[in-house]
């Protein structure tokens, strides 16, 4: 049987969690061993194979309808699909702007911030994907396992992938369990 | 006006409609001008009955004869040998095998025609609301005189109790059981409030009685006061009711005057004094116990029972809440009996109901009916049928605190037994009939709205779910909900129910129950298609919050 | 007694115990958020929901009493649904986003019952309605976002506290949490008691000086008194590495059941005083740091040498320390003046009246929490002894009456309306004139109602402050005690500090008089020293300050010792009521300074003086106005 597949994404994030994945250190060679690790943002393979893949990851929060296409495309070709961290479990930090409107949090970025010269300008171009509230991935699409945490722990995303590599659903409860 | 005997119905399902039931409609009602019983017959149509190949059909009740398949020309005869003369003509009638739609009721109602019957409203419109006398020489104040000089306070509700009579606020609870628990409490002091929040949308029936009636109302605080050992009550009215909280005044300062409130009424060792207590605006102070918040001078929330009211009321004293329907009931049950009352309405719920109508139907406005009267009466005889001659989709009882009852439930007997074994509930008596023009999403989206601005916060389930169960629906009625969606709905509902603190988080739960168990294909369709079926929802795509 | 039966377990309790306490009390473990131990049932947040057979729906353990036979389930698979449920909804209402929260990880209630039911992400989201921050108060920040609207924040402001801040305003899912009627907090009526703020479950209401400055996880407890007044609340000092974050009520304490005042609970933590950290000596006129062996051995000269020495002490200190001082100074260097820095003023003639009847006359504070009427005698508990207020002031809407006789401007005042205005020095005259009130009447309507309130009153409390003892002779306390023994009312004197109980068991209070005096030994501890004390000190000649903070008194000071102050060091404290608590030591003292006992030991040392070790016992000597109750 060869070995299942695993792909991985991010939305709108930090990146933060995949740093935690790789604060797993060389525990990663111990996950090569289960999985075949296919298109991840920090490997060269951008989308998930058409084939499909055993787990697909996501990490963040839906802020887009690029992050929506990604998140489906996701959903579509995994088996498993797993919510890694508070943005893709909750919305997050990203979700925060959802209480002031995404006109405002643009405003503030691109014009108001103190970094910006006098004419700060907010980007428009019909190629950039159209911003909508921000979303929790299960708001999208079904989430199978939710790994909450800003970012997971690393031993708490091991023990999750190995979990999953072996074909166990793993239990993400007691000290496995935060959300900060 | 004379009392309508006989109600006729048309069948007017897509095959009776080709055979010509409309010509047979407008028939029956030219011929029932012509014989001069236009105010003894009542005639509709109806959608829900057919039988193939004997369409159109002519129902007559309560005699429950079917007759078909009737042509124009067979009208005549019917009416002038059947409606005029009375006697079935037996050359046309069918017998009720193979009928399509729910015709249990003909043969099980034969010959119970509900007429109105006037025990609550008696004297709305009849004496003087204003004149104490006029209600005296209307019998007023003879239930009391019984009361105090030949009934022991047990007496008293030994006779409640017998007679059967439930509470008319929407829960049905025996009002002779709950004096009892009063009367039974410890206590020195104790308190009667007569509840007249009358905050239901749609609903006008207890505003009709404290306006056209309001000695009633204090004649029977006065024997429930005698009944449970209190001396001091409190008529806690809806704060908009302007002309009731007038006339209740002139009544209370009128019936003060003549030594029937006070100290030693009818010279005997009992006291009782009444003030009048204007609610703010809250829905939510109908309930019992956020009534009473409201008067101790707190947020109108409602407590955590037990203790109930009738323990530990107003200002923990024990206290009897009684409904200003319920109470109107008493003046007439000690006049006239326990068995008379129980002679009225069904055998588990005695007596009358007093019914607001309103919605898609000729006539609307209140009536007095015996209890166990069926919706579909109810429209064709008091409402005189659905207006245009459209289809009766649903109806909302209870203003928005009872349930969503489908037409498939229009046969069942309106008691709270019935009811409540049919999995809806009555309510405080308001009847919303709606056609096929209205959309149940939007309905539910409108009543769930109402719940969340009344929710007043104080339990969880109720302050969060109704508004998101209202974002849900609004999400829903702009084509951008979830399947998913509708597994959230219907566990909010059960969730409601079960944890809510008082009947307002419970009963918003059962709209939302309601209309999946009997419209989900409707919902679906604004889900998977995208579609209002009833062309009301604004279906737009877009989100609005 | 009651019995039912708990998922399997019978339970007997006494009738009018709700399921949730049954519960409890069996170690069934039954997880709530609007309930709280010191506030009564409320029912709103439907998390303690259980299966009670036969009841149609699920039933709130935290209101509902517990009836024979009943039979409860905790745990079915319906009750932990609804659990699940009551959470989703809670976290789908405002902000409850964890992710920068400051009590996240172990600080929130709401948090940790999640955990509890392994949620792992919750199934609503909220409508993302923005709502209020208030950050007006110099030390609480109301975030009406994190608000899950228990009200246990306006229950305790109401029903523990009596200052009815806090209320809601709106209904249903716009209700607000507000302070009077919408005003900033800090505008408010606010009294900082912070009580809202250790009671609230969420991050809907902190305090500025711990946010983010350690979280349970992390930090340190040390439950002891409170040394601020003489009260005597328990409160818990929170550290983390060797700082303090947070000073908070022990919800268990016997008297204050978690109550503090700003005083205990906010003001530590602002203290910005510059502190000494090591032994200084006046050379050339200026103060320079020195040795210890230095400093003590200057100072012991100056004790042994000069003429006429005075010793004072602060009754800030823990009672072995006093009593050392005592010994020292007193018993063995004989001073010409040992006495405290109050002189005795709050005790004194008190102490003197037990001392010549033989017994004590004042009675515990906990009388004052289901007192019908209190008089209160030149004292403002409003702005002092708040926590003994509290008791008083949330007693005022149950009908509680309150009498207040003062010759100031008394905030406790403004809460009633029978205030008798006093002319100071002329308590003896009040007492007599509202003696004479009983027996033959009074023209004066005011003391009419006083007489009238204080005859129907079956538990009546007199609380009498300083300025009421300062000034009574024989025959004012005389007084009192004729009228508390006509109507029957227990008797509470207010004594200024932490420790003026000790200070009045060792007769610390003589006079504060250094004319003749060219040595003084002052042993401030971390107080500030008066005006008054440092005018004083002029005609003094030499100074030994021992003092934890520079202020007015070093600079005049020949000699400072530094010491710890409060929260480093343990010791035992009488409260105003007697009872003899301790004091934790939370924090480690700097290096090179010493507390205060250390101090005098070493001071002991020097002079070569065998001191008396046994405290207790000198306390013990004398009768005590309130019996002596050691913990």
């Amino acid at each position: 049987m060869s070995k299942p597949t695993v792909a991985s994404d991010w939305l709108c994030g930090c990146a933060g969690c995949h740093m935690s994945l790789l604060d797993i250190d060389e525990r990663i060679l111990q996950l090569v061993e289960l999985v075949d690790l296919r298109a991840t943002p920090i490997t060269d393979l951008k989308e998930p194979d058409k084939e499909g893949v055993t787990v697909g990851i996501l990490e963040g929060g839906i802020n887009n309808t690029a992050n929506e296409e990604v998140a489906k495309r996701m959903r579509e070709r995994c088996k498993i699909l797993v919510a890694l961290g508070d943005c893709a479990v909750f919305g997050g930090v990203p979700a925060m702007r959802n209480f002031f409107g995404a006109e405002s949090a643009l405003k503030r970025a691109y014009i108001e911030a103190e970094s910006n010269d006098t004419e700060g300008k907010i980007p428009s171009s019909p190629e950039l994907a159209e911003m909508t509230r921000v979303h929790a991935l299960h708001e999208v699409v079904p989430v199978d396992l939710f790994i909450p945490g800003c970012p997971p722990n690393a031993d708490v995303i091991f023990y999750a992938l190995s979990e999953l590599a072996q074909g166990r659903i793993p239990e993400i409860k007691d000290d496995k369990l935060h959300w900060h | 006006m004379k009392s309508t005997r006989s109600m006729v119905l048309v069948s007017a399902d897509p095959e009776s409609m080709d055979r010509g039931a409309l010509d047979v409609f407008t028939e029956l009602q030219k011929q029932i001008i012509e014989f001069g019983l236009e105010e003894e017959i009542a005639l509709s149509m109806v959608n829900d009955i057919s039988k193939p190949g004997f369409v159109p059909l002519v129902l007559v009740y309560p005699d429950a004869v079917i007759y078909g398949p009737i042509k124009p020309g067979d009208v005549h005869q019917i009416v002038e040998e059947h409606l005029y003369k009375g006697r079935v003509v037996e050359e046309k009638q069918i017998s009720p095998y193979n009928l399509s739609g729910r015709i249990a009721w003909l043969s099980a109602r034969k010959g119970t025609l509900p007429a109105e019957n006037r025990i609550v409203l008696k004297n709305v419109g009849v004496i003087d609301p204003e004149d104490i006398s006029d209600y005296i020489i209307h019998d007023g104040y003879q239930a009391l005189g019984t009361v105090l000089n030949d009934l022991t306070p047990e007496e008293t509700i030994a006779l409640i109790k017998k007679s059967g009579l439930r509470g008319r606020g929407g829960a049905g609870f025996p009002t002779g059981l709950k004096w009892q628990f009063v009367n039974t409490a410890k206590g020195e002091k104790k308190y009667v409030i007569c509840n007249a929040d009358e905050s239901e949308p749609g609903t006008f029936k207890d505003r009709l009685v404290l306006e056209g009636d309001p000695h009633a109302i204090i004649e029977a605080m006065l024997i429930s006061a005698y009944a449970v050992g209190a001396d001091e009550g409190i008529v806690y009215i809806r704060g908009e009711y302007g002309l009731a909280i007038s006339r209740i005044k002139i009544a209370i300062e009128q019936a003060r005057n003549f030594g029937l409130l006070g100290k030693n009424i009818f010279d005997t060792a009992f006291n009782f004094d009444l003030h009048i207590h204007a609610g703010a605006g809250a829905y939510i102070c109908g309930e019992e116990t956020a009534l009473i918040e409201s008067i101790e001078g707190n947020r109108g929330e409602p407590r955590s029972r037990p203790p109930y009211p009738t323990t530990a009321g107003l200002w923990q004293k024990p206290t009897l809440v009684n409904n200003v329907e319920t109470l109107a009931n008493i003046p007439a049950i000690i006049r006239n009996g326990a068995e008379w009352f129980q002679s009225i309405g069904t055998d588990s719920s005695p007596g009358t109901k007093v019914f607001t109508i309103l919605g898609n139907v000729n006539v609307t406005g209140l009536i007095e009916v015996p209890m166990g009267i069926t919706l579909r009466e109810v429209i064709s005889i008091y409402a005189k049928g659905m207006k245009n001659g459209a289809n009766f989709k649903l109806a909302q009882t209870g203003g928005s605190s009872g349930s969503i009852i489908p037409s498939s439930l229009q046969d069942i007997p309106m008691d709270f037994d019935s009811y409540k074994k049919a999995g809806v509930s009555l309510g405080s008596g308001a009847l919303l009939i709606a056609n096929d023009e209205v959309c149940v999403v939007d309905l539910v989206k409108v009543l769930l709205n109402f719940f969340r601005n009344e929710s007043c916060g104080k339990c969880y389930p109720c302050r969060i779910a109704t508004p998101r169960a209202y974002e849900i629906l609004t999400n829903i009625s702009e084509g951008i909900g979830t399947m998913h969606d509708l597994d959230i709905l219907l566990t909010m509902s059960k969730h409601l129910v079960e944890l809510s603190l008082c009947g307002l988080g419970q009963t918003a739960g059962s709209p939302l129950k309601d209309f999946l168990t009997h419209f989900r294909a409707e919902v679906e369709a604004h889900i998977k298609l995208k579609v209002c079926p009833a062309g009301v929802c604004p279906m737009s795509g877009r989100r609005t919050y | 007694m009651i019995k039912l039966t708990i998922d399997g377990k019978n339970i007997e309790v006494q009738e009018g115990t709700t399921v949730l306490k049954a519960a409890e009390a069996t170690g069934i473990y039954i997880p709530t958020l609007c309930s709280h131990p010191q506030l009564t049932p409320y029912g709103g947040c439907r998390l303690c929901m259980v299966e009670v057979e036969g009841a149609p729906t699920l039933q709130p353990s935290c209101t509902l009493p517990a009836v024979n036979g009943m039979v409860v389930k905790t745990n079915t698979e319906k009750v932990m649904k609804a659990r699940k449920f009551v959470l989703t909804l809670i976290f789908s209402e405002r902000n409850h986003f964890c992710m920068y929260c400051p009590v996240s990880d172990g600080d929130c209630e709401l948090q940790n019952r999640a955990y509890d039911e392994d949620m792992t992400h919750w199934d609503l989201q909220p409508n993302w309605q923005p709502f209020n921050v208030d950050a007006s108060h110099p030390y609480i920040i109301l975030d009406n976002n994190r608000c899950i609207l228990c009200r246990r924040c306006v229950r305790a402001c109401d029903e523990l506290v009596g200052n009815y801040t806090l209320g809601f305003e709106e209904r249903g899912a716009d209700s607000l949490l507000v302070a009077d009627y919408n005003v900033p907090l800090g505008e408010s009526s606010c009294i900082s008691c912070g009580t809202c703020v250790q009671i609230c479950p969420t991050g809907a209401l902190i305090d500025r000086q711990s946010a983010y400055q350690g979280k349970e996880t992390e930090v340190e407890h040390h439950i002891g008194v409170c040394v601020e007044c003489p009260v005597g609340c328990q409160r818990d000092v929170l550290t983390r590495d060797n700082r303090l974050v947070r000073i908070e009520g022990d919800w268990d304490a016997p008297l204050n059941h978690g109550l503090l005042c700003e005083k205990g609970r906010f003001l530590p933590l602002e203290d910005d005083r510059d502190r000494i950290l090591t032994p200084l000596i006046r050379k050339d006129g200026s103060l320079k740091a020195t040795t210890w062996e230095e400093a003590l051995k200057v100072a012991a000269e100056s004790f042994n040498n000069e003429k006429g020495l005075a010793a004072i002490t602060s009754t800030r200190l823990p009672a072995e320390d006093m009593a050392l001082f005592k010994s020292i100074f007193g018993d063995n260097l004989k001073a010409d003046l040992v006495t405290t820095l109050e002189e005795g003023k709050p005790t004194s003639s008190l102490a003197k009246m037990a001392e010549k009847l033989g017994k004590s006359f004042e009675t515990s504070l906990e009388s004052l929490k289901d007192t019908d009427a209190v008089l209160s005698l030149e004292l403002d508990l409003v702005d002092d002894y708040q926590v003994a207020g509290f008791f008083i002031k949330r007693q005022l809407m149950n009908g509680t009456k309150l009498i207040v006789a003062d010759s100031k401007d008394n905030k406790l005042a403004e809460a009633t309306t029978m205030r008798f205005p006093l002319t100071s020095g002329e308590e003896a005259d009040f007492l007599t004139q509202l003696l004479d009130a009983f027996e033959n009447s009074s023209e004066n309507p005011a003391l009419i109602e006083i007489v009238n309130v204080l005859k129907e009153s079956e538990k009546a409390c007199i609380v009498y402050g300083e300025a009421f003892a300062a000034n009574a002779d024989e025959t004012a306390i005389t007084l009192l005690l004729n009228l508390a023994e006509k109507i029957n009312a227990r008797l509470i004197g207010v004594k200024g500090n932490a420790n003026s109980m000790t200070a009045a068991q060792l007769e610390l209070e003589a006079p504060i008089n250094v004319e003749e005096c060219q040595a003084a030994f002052i042993l401030l501890g971390d107080e500030d020293p008066s005006q008054k004390l440092v005018k004083t000190l002029e005609e003094v000649p030499f100074v030994v300050a021992q003092t934890t903070y520079r202020s007015q008194l070093t600079g005049k000071a020949d000699v400072v010792l530094p010491v710890a102050m409060w929260a480093e060091q343990s010791g035992t404290y009488l409260s105003l009521d007697g009872k003899m608590q301790k004091a934790i030591k939370s924090l480690d003292a700097p290096e090179g300074v010493l507390t205060s006992r250390e101090v005098l030991q070493k001071i002991a040392k020097s002079l070569s003086i065998e001191p008396n070790m046994d405290w207790k016992a000198s306390l013990m000597k004398r009768m005590p106005t309130v019996q002596i109750q050691e913990a």
